[in-house]
């Protein structure tokens, strides 16, 4: 059964363009541009209850704006938004002691005061019972290892444990949705895996995630569903499987040479960028071979001081899937 | 849900005082400098009386009580509802409003509880201590006096609210402008002078559009035993302005979920 419901939504806003350089600042002085911003274009979707979807993007692809949306922040242009059957920039009172929120960069925390005053500031706020309290809360910094964090003042904690209070204080009222705007950003990988472990916990416990990053690490490791947006519009709504079967399974490897190479050449890589002898960005495929035959395979070729793996960058993954016509 | 509105209000004050503690010597510090910059002004009363000078038909205490009732007030307000403007336009600059929005309360009623600020003790304990200085030179006061007093003050500190919401409201709009409280407090000080000094066009002002009259003079009259049917009658601008600051500051909230920021 779909919990969010979503069809035809957009977002459109009007701003000022201040243009940059000292005259065209001089001029917007006296007559400013106003320029029409299309945040959110025609967007449909369906999550199921119970499911885990990540909505990707690069900055400034609208994924913020399709969040605040459905958390009732923020009203749609046009368009149909129903979450458990609530519409949420009409029923927001209502809706909201049902969902949860993570966002990223800003914090829900108090700064001057331990994480615990915070807590209970939510407790008065969902007016949840004392024994569901102190149950939910033992539970969620049992998760977390978080027993002596939540004593101390906010300020001093790092932005890792900050970001596991963020968690328990948007969990505490057992919401059955929770909302995660860029969840990871910052944090360390033991920290992020930590948060991953905890978001998959909660779902097993039957909580429907929606989560916009554009760390494509996090969506692989947490989403069955992906929504990709770009440019407001949305590019791609499929299962995670899919998406991999449709970009093929692809890594960027960067080295850094110590003896030049005039070029590198070995199936299933692509050399993508080459700033001089020494350095090379390579797309590796690896339908046909693992990361460690290609590592080994490249270790035998030429001899390297660095090597790094990443993950496609988010840019990439919405070029191919624009040359891929199939994919929608 | 008034209880849960109580409970909200309650841990509000409890990290207010929470906060206070964390940081000792700054809390006693503002509450110095809250006490030294606002009692500046009665000691220029004191100075004009005190070279010969007067406000025409009004002695000193009388005077002094005006500005004693106006310093309770501004108390009151700095620690109640004050905060509120520099909440605003925290979360309009940082586009954090979000925060308060996805909470089941009223966003309204969350900034002003959230931003409880203990700092201005000292300001009401001074002003009350002034207060009763000033009192126990004036004559006798009546039980109906004091009644009076108490609802025109709770008039006045309307007004105070009213102002308060009308300069966050605007901070959505001119975001992050600090000159905005600036000109509200110029007119606020209107309030703290004997209203027969002015000419009719700025009582008039000071009386009905933005009835800041009512801040300190108007209750203070009421213990003077001056307060007339138009004390009174005042008291219907001063919650239209109080109405309409709640109004404008709920129209804005209304416009950022509309933008987001």
């Amino acid at each position: 059964m779909a919990i969010i419901d979503v069809k035809n939504l957009t977002k459109t806003y009007y701003t000022y363009r201040r243009g940059s350089g000292f005259t065209a600042v001089l001029k917007s002085f006296f007559r400013r541009e106003r320029v029409c911003v299309n945040a959110v274009q025609d967007v449909s979707f369906q999550v199921e209850e119970g499911e885990i979807a990540g909505i990707l993007g690069p900055n400034g692809a609208g994924k913020s704006t399709t969040i605040k949306m459905l958390t009732g922040s923020l009203y749609p242009t046009s368009g149909y938004i129903s979450v458990m059957g609530y519409t949420p920039y009409r029923d927001r009172k209502t809706y909201v002691n049902h969902i949860g929120a993570v966002f990223g960069q800003k914090s829900q925390l108090i700064w001057d005061i331990p994480p615990i005053d915070s807590f209970h500031m939510n407790k008065a706020i969902y007016s949840i019972p004392d024994k569901e309290f102190r149950k939910t809360l033992d539970e969620l910094t049992g998760m977390f290892g978080l027993e002596d964090v939540i004593e101390k003042p906010t300020r001093v904690l790092s932005l890792g444990e900050r970001m596991k209070c963020e968690f328990v204080m948007a969990m505490l009222h057992r919401p059955k949705i929770v909302f995660l705007d860029e969840p990871t950003i910052g944090l360390d990988v033991i920290a992020k895996q930590r948060i991953r472990s905890f978001i998959r916990e909660m779902n097993r416990h039957g909580v429907t995630f929606i989560l916009t990053t554009h760390d494509l690490e996090d969506v692989e490791q947490l989403a069955r569903k992906v929504i990709i947006i770009n440019h407001g519009k949305k590019v791609f709504d499929d299962t995670l499987q899919n998406l991999k079967m449709n970009l093929g399974a692809k890594k960027i490897i960067r080295l850094v040479l110590t003896k030049p190479m005039a070029e590198i050449k070995l199936g299933g890589i692509k050399v993508i960028e080459k700033n001089s002898d020494f350095e090379y960005t390579l797309e590796v495929s690896l339908e046909n071979s693992s990361i460690n035959t290609v590592v080994k395979q490249l270790a035998e070729m030429c001899e390297f001081s660095d090597i790094s793996i990443k993950e496609l960058p988010m840019e990439k993954i919405i070029t191919e899937i624009y040359e891929n016509k199939d994919v929608q | 849900m008034l209880k849960k509105y109580l409970l909200i209000y309650f841990e509000c004050i409890k990290i207010s005082v929470s906060t206070a503690i964390t940081y000792r010597l700054n809390f006693l510090l503002d509450n110095f400098i809250m006490i030294v910059s606002n009692i500046l002004f009665p000691l220029v009363t004191l100075l004009i009386y005190g070279s010969g000078a007067e406000f025409p038909g009004w002695s000193l205490y009388e005077v002094l009580l005006i500005q004693a009732v106006f310093t309770m007030s501004t108390a009151v307000a700095n620690i109640f509802f004050n905060g509120l403007l520099w909440a605003t336009m925290h979360h309009v600059i940082d586009g954090s409003l979000e925060i308060v929005l996805i909470k089941p309360v009223d966003c309204l009623f969350y900034l002003i509880a959230s931003t409880v600020d203990f700092s201005s003790t000292s300001l009401l304990i001074g002003g009350i201590i002034m207060f009763a200085v000033a009192l126990s030179h004036v004559g006798a006061v009546t039980a109906l006096m004091v009644l009076q007093f108490i609802v025109l003050f709770l008039a006045g500190v309307c007004v105070m609210m009213g102002i308060s919401l009308i300069m966050a409201a605007t901070s959505f709009k001119w975001v992050g402008n600090s000159r905005l409280p600036e000109i509200f407090n110029s007119i606020k000080y209107f309030g703290r002078y004997p209203q027969n000094i002015f000419p009719k066009a700025i009582s008039a002002f000071t009386s009905f559009i933005i009835p800041v009259a009512m801040i300190g003079y108007f209750p203070a009259a009421a213990l003077l035993g001056e307060a007339d049917v138009t004390a009174f009658a005042i008291i219907l601008p001063c919650l239209a302005f109080t109405a309409a600051g709640v109004l404008l500051f709920r129209h804005m909230v209304h416009l950022y979920e509309g933008v987001g920021g």
